[in-house]
């Protein structure tokens, strides 16, 4: 097997296992990285192989299934195991060995391969957000991963697995500081990055905006529909248990493991987003949560494309909603959405939402958007959400209702518009209504459904035209 | 329909409105693709049925079943109908060049438009397979960092192509502004 194929197919892979992990006390908060200088070429932190098998052991476990268990026997089990990880592990320090970076003038590099060499060249202007990811092991050994996303890239670019905390912190305070002076030449300069030299010791926490208390993120995700169907689920099992004679350590144990998959969305939200924090350091957000993996996630507020607001059914009751950061690089190439770290609020009341919504599109009021719903006949295509649709054209934004259980709400600046299209199909047509949607590079754009067709025209020109000086204005 | 380059909406549109695809008809001067791409189409579709036809008929030969018989009756009817759509499609696919950017409008059954700054452009493609080379035809893409961006131009003569090409990328270098 090929070194990249190993370090390929073993990234993506732990992610679903990971919360199979026992949970356990945070480890230390920072122990020193190794120092180096900027120009050598740098390696990895030593005990990154060691993460990279104990990964891998997690992956195998789960790979071989509770069926291959009962078939084999535990002792058998653990050897086959103990052999995977092992092999992993190997591969992984052979990698390790190879893997290297350093900066050179705007340009992160990052050598790997043994066999198949790679260099990337990864163009620092074109960095979107920064990410700081210390999964479980990670945080009990010190250690962080550095993910940065960068536009075009399919997925996430130059996962730097594992490097010491302060010299991941530093690295990122280096990399964000050249990817901002590029942005200060070009656009509006954003002060914050700017005004952020690297020398700056240990990333200064900026104003704190929102904490979400952990108490609402439990009470948020047991209002999902997962949460509802716990009592089924046990119901099922118990009768299982009590109708079979022949009931199987094997499928009680299949049984535990589906229903945990059902629960798996809302524990992973709860255990991402456990303790989240939302500061703003002049011109960058910088976001921190997680209880078992914690991530913290900085993002230049220029690279924001779009922001959504989602307001649950369950979640009415408490006149809760939700918060989306779309950034270009987090495209539809990372399958897994845990990767898609596009957190801005879990959960928060409506004041909370302005607050931040204001904080991140200035100006942008929630409750004052100026919407309009289709006209009368769009019912023929929505008979029961026409009134909820709506679409508006907003100072800076372009703002579209949607979703009747699940209200949705997108915010779509205008100088991050990347194309505007319209769409009409055959039933439309007979109606004269047609939908424009306006395509942001990250996440799915906003669509404003079934307008009629001359306002659709010109909100289509509007948008063009607006789009336009927005760019101009930088 | 030949006219449908410049102005007027497919007669079959049963509304007397200006054609639901023409926003803007005094600023836009639309162009139509060549129409040799419906030979290009026409001779992709007719593969296809051929396969299909010669399987269901040695089928029908070896079975003798009256069902491969209906079979390949469905295949040739879903042919012509399919050819009385490609041609039509062809004509309706048109796209224009304005100061700041490019429109393209296609599609019968669901139309589209896209509007597509030349400020936000990537990467221009310019890929022409082996029927649309012995049609001397070419087809030129424009990528956006946006993936639902669609600003495709198929059917077009290469000088064409190249020159569309060319132009779109000086005027993306002239005003880039990627994100």
């Amino acid at each position: 097997m090929s070194d990249p194929a190993a370090r390929g197919t073993e990234r993506p892979g732990p992610a679903p296992a990971e919360p199979g992990v026992p949970p356990g006390t945070t480890g230390p908060g920072t122990v020193p990285g190794p120092a180096g200088g900027p120009e050598p070429r740098q390696r990895l932190h030593p005990l990154s192989p060691a993460l990279h098998g104990a990964k891998s052991l997690v992956v195998v476990i789960a790979g071989l299934s509770w069926s291959t268990l009962s078939r084999v026997g535990f002792g058998w089990f653990a050897v086959m195991a103990a052999v995977l990880a092992l092999g992993a592990t190997v591969l992984a320090v052979v990698s390790w060995y190879h893997t290297g970076y350093h900066v050179v003038g705007r340009e992160l590099r990052v050598y790997e391969g043994l066999i198949w060499r790679r260099t990337r060249a990864i163009p620092l202007e074109r960095l979107q957000a920064v990410e700081v990811v210390r999964p479980l092991l990670a945080q009990l050994t010190g250690l962080a991963e550095l993910r940065l996303e960068v536009v075009g890239g399919g997925k996430t670019e130059a996962p730097l697995a594992y490097l010491g905390v302060a010299e991941a912190a530093a690295l990122r305070q280096r990399l964000l500081a050249l990817a901002g002076r590029v942005t200060a030449g070009t656009s509006a300069p954003p002060p914050g990055l700017a005004a952020d030299p690297a020398g700056t010791p240990a990333a200064p926490p900026g104003r704190p905006l929102h904490a979400v208390a952990n108490n609402d993120l439990l009470v948020s995700q047991l209002l999902t529909p997962q949460a509802f169907m716990i009592p089924f689920g046990v119901a099922f099992v118990v009768a299982q248990f009590l109708s079979e004679d022949s009931w199987s350590f094997v499928a009680v144990a299949s049984t535990l493991t589906a229903m945990a998959g059902v629960l798996l969305q809302p524990v992973r939200r709860v255990l991402d987003d456990w303790n989240f924090r939302l500061a703003r350091d002049e011109g960058t957000l910088r976001i921190r949560n997680g209880l078992l993996e914690t991530r913290a996630q900085t993002v230049p507020l220029d690279r924001v494309q779009a922001v959504g607001v989602t307001w649950p059914l369950l979640w009415r009751v408490k006149g809760w909603l939700r918060l989306r950061l779309e950034v270009a690089g987090y495209s539809a190439g990372e399958a897994d959405e845990r990767n898609r770290p596009d957190r801005l609020l879990p959960v928060g009341d409506l004041a909370t939402g302005e607050a931040i919504v204001a904080e991140v599109l200035p100006g942008v009021r929630l409750e004052a958007l100026p919407l309009s719903p289709p006209p009368e006949r769009a019912r023929w295509l929505n008979p029961l959400s026409r009134q909820v649709l709506g679409a508006g054209l907003d100072a800076r934004v372009f703002a579209v209702r949607s979703g009747l259980l699940t209200r949705q709400v997108a915010l779509v600046p205008y100088a991050r518009i990347q194309s505007v299209r319209v769409v009409q199909g055959p039933a439309q047509r007979r109606l004269r209504l047609a939908t424009v949607h306006a395509d942001t590079a990250g996440g799915a754009g906003a669509a404003a459904r079934d307008r009629d067709v001359t306002e659709a025209w010109v909100l289509a020109a509007e948008l063009t035209a607006r789009a336009r000086a927005a760019r101009r204005a930088g | 329909m030949s006219g449908d380059g410049s102005a007027g909406p497919p007669p079959a549109s049963p509304l007397p409105s200006p054609g639901p695809l023409e926003p803007w008809p005094d600023t836009v001067r639309w162009q139509s693709v060549s129409s040799d791409l419906i030979w290009v189409e026409l001779i992709r579709l007719a593969m296809v049925l051929i396969v299909l036809a010669l399987g269901l008929g040695v089928g029908w030969a070896v079975s003798g079943s009256g069902f491969f018989g209906a079979a390949v009756g469905v295949v040739l009817l879903f042919g012509v109908l399919r050819s009385v759509a490609i041609v039509r499609a062809v004509r309706a696919w048109g796209y224009a060049e304005r100061e700041d950017d490019l429109l393209v409008r296609h599609g019968l059954l669901v139309r589209r438009l896209s509007i597509v700054p030349y400020s936000r452009m990537q990467f221009v493609d310019v890929s022409a397979g082996p029927l649309e080379r012995a049609f001397g035809l070419a087809t030129v893409q424009l990528h956006t960092a946006a993936a639902a961006s669609d600003a495709r131009v198929p059917g077009l003569r290469p000088a064409e192509a190249s020159r569309l090409r060319d132009r779109l990328t000086a005027l993306g270098e002239d005003r880039a502004e990627g994100l």
